[in-house]
């Protein structure tokens, strides 16, 4: 597991990322999180939707009632033009700071 | 299997949040703490183990409260339908009657048209060239204000068209009700002074603001598509 203060760094990456082969509803996100990064990102209640709605305010998400085949009402999230934008500078950002990491490694192991 | 709904709405209690906002952020938690409940009790826990197995995901239900509130309140402050509607609508409306004013102090004569083709006999339609043209900037103002919150193709539409709003409401609702109400008006000339008046102060700035806007709505609907 990774520990909570890295964790609230990437955590924007992880919703936007996840959001962008479709859209979601909070839990699903949460699930496929965990799933996709084998158990080393997860996402309770308290960490997810404070997150979810400071993006949806930001106007990187839109949330909205769907009805579920299960006849389930769910809110569904999904990116909006403004996030999908946002997402490659992000994941450069990301990149960029892992690189440098590795380089920095390499450097103190040598 | 508890009530979820309850069971949110006690630990999260009201705080500030509008009861609507409030309803919706307990029934999103609800929906989620059920699945989660739902995932355990199929991997074998007990109800009660799963209960407190899904609750447990919330440490501080009053921490949580605050930062709902927080994310969600400010949003309050200006909602969708003012910053999508009125924010556009109302700032292209000021920007038109500034720009209006300082064409007719500083701006050329502008172009009178009669009906009789007299210039100088009643009634005339006061045509200002460069207010017409400056509307095409401020209705892709307006629509780009719009778009920009995130506006539906009809707030857009409306953005784009509230600077004429006055004067349609002035000449299809006042005078007509004025012509009415008044009998020592002559009913003629305030028929073709309408007509005019129309024609001068809502049709023309409404095409003008249309052609200016509509480019810009279609290039964002696009781009919004992609």
């Amino acid at each position: 597991m990774i520990a909570p203060g890295i964790k609230r760094g990437t955590a924007e990456l992880a919703v936007l990322s996840v959001l962008e082969d479709g859209p979601l509803h909070g839990y699903e996100m949460a699930r496929r999180i965990e799933e996709q990064t084998h158990g080393s990102l997860r996402f309770t209640l308290a960490s997810l939707y404070p997150l979810l709605y400071k993006l949806e305010k930001r106007g990187w998400l839109r949330g909205a009632w769907e009805t579920s085949a299960t006849g389930r009402r769910r809110r569904c999230y999904r990116l909006t033009a403004e996030g999908k934008k946002k997402l490659a500078p992000i994941r450069r950002e990301w990149a960029e700071l892992f690189r440098a990491l590795k380089q920095l490694t390499k450097v103190n192991h040598a | 299997m508890p009530n979820w709904e309850v069971l949110v709405r006690e630990k999260l209690g009201g705080g500030s949040l509008e009861s609507e906002k409030l309803r919706e952020v307990i029934a999103e938690f609800a929906g989620h703490l059920e699945e989660t409940f739902e995932q355990l009790r199929r991997q074998g826990l007990s109800e009660e183990a799963a209960v407190e197995r899904a609750l447990s995901q919330v440490k501080n239900w009053q921490s949580l409260g605050r930062k709902i509130q927080k994310a969600r309140m400010k949003e309050d402050v200006m909602t969708d339908r003012v910053k999508q509607v009125w924010l556009p609508g109302f700032l292209t409306l000021f920007l038109s009657l500034m720009l209006l004013m300082a064409i007719q102090f500083f701006g050329p004569q502008p172009v009178i048209v009669s009906t009789s083709g007299w210039r100088m006999t009643a009634p005339v339609a006061v045509i200002y060239v460069p207010w017409l043209l400056s509307l095409l900037l401020i209705g892709a103002i307006g629509v780009y204000l719009a778009g920009r919150a995130g506006a539906s193709p009809r707030a857009m539409l409306l953005s784009i068209l509230f600077p004429v709003l006055p004067y349609s409401v002035f000449f299809v609702i006042w005078i007509p009700v004025s012509l009415i109400l008044d009998d020592h008006i002559g009913h003629n000339t305030m028929r073709s002074a309408l007509l005019l008046g129309l024609v001068a102060w809502v049709v023309l700035p409404g095409v003008a603001l249309l052609a200016g806007g509509l480019p810009v709505q279609i290039v964002k609907s696009r781009r919004a598509s992609v």
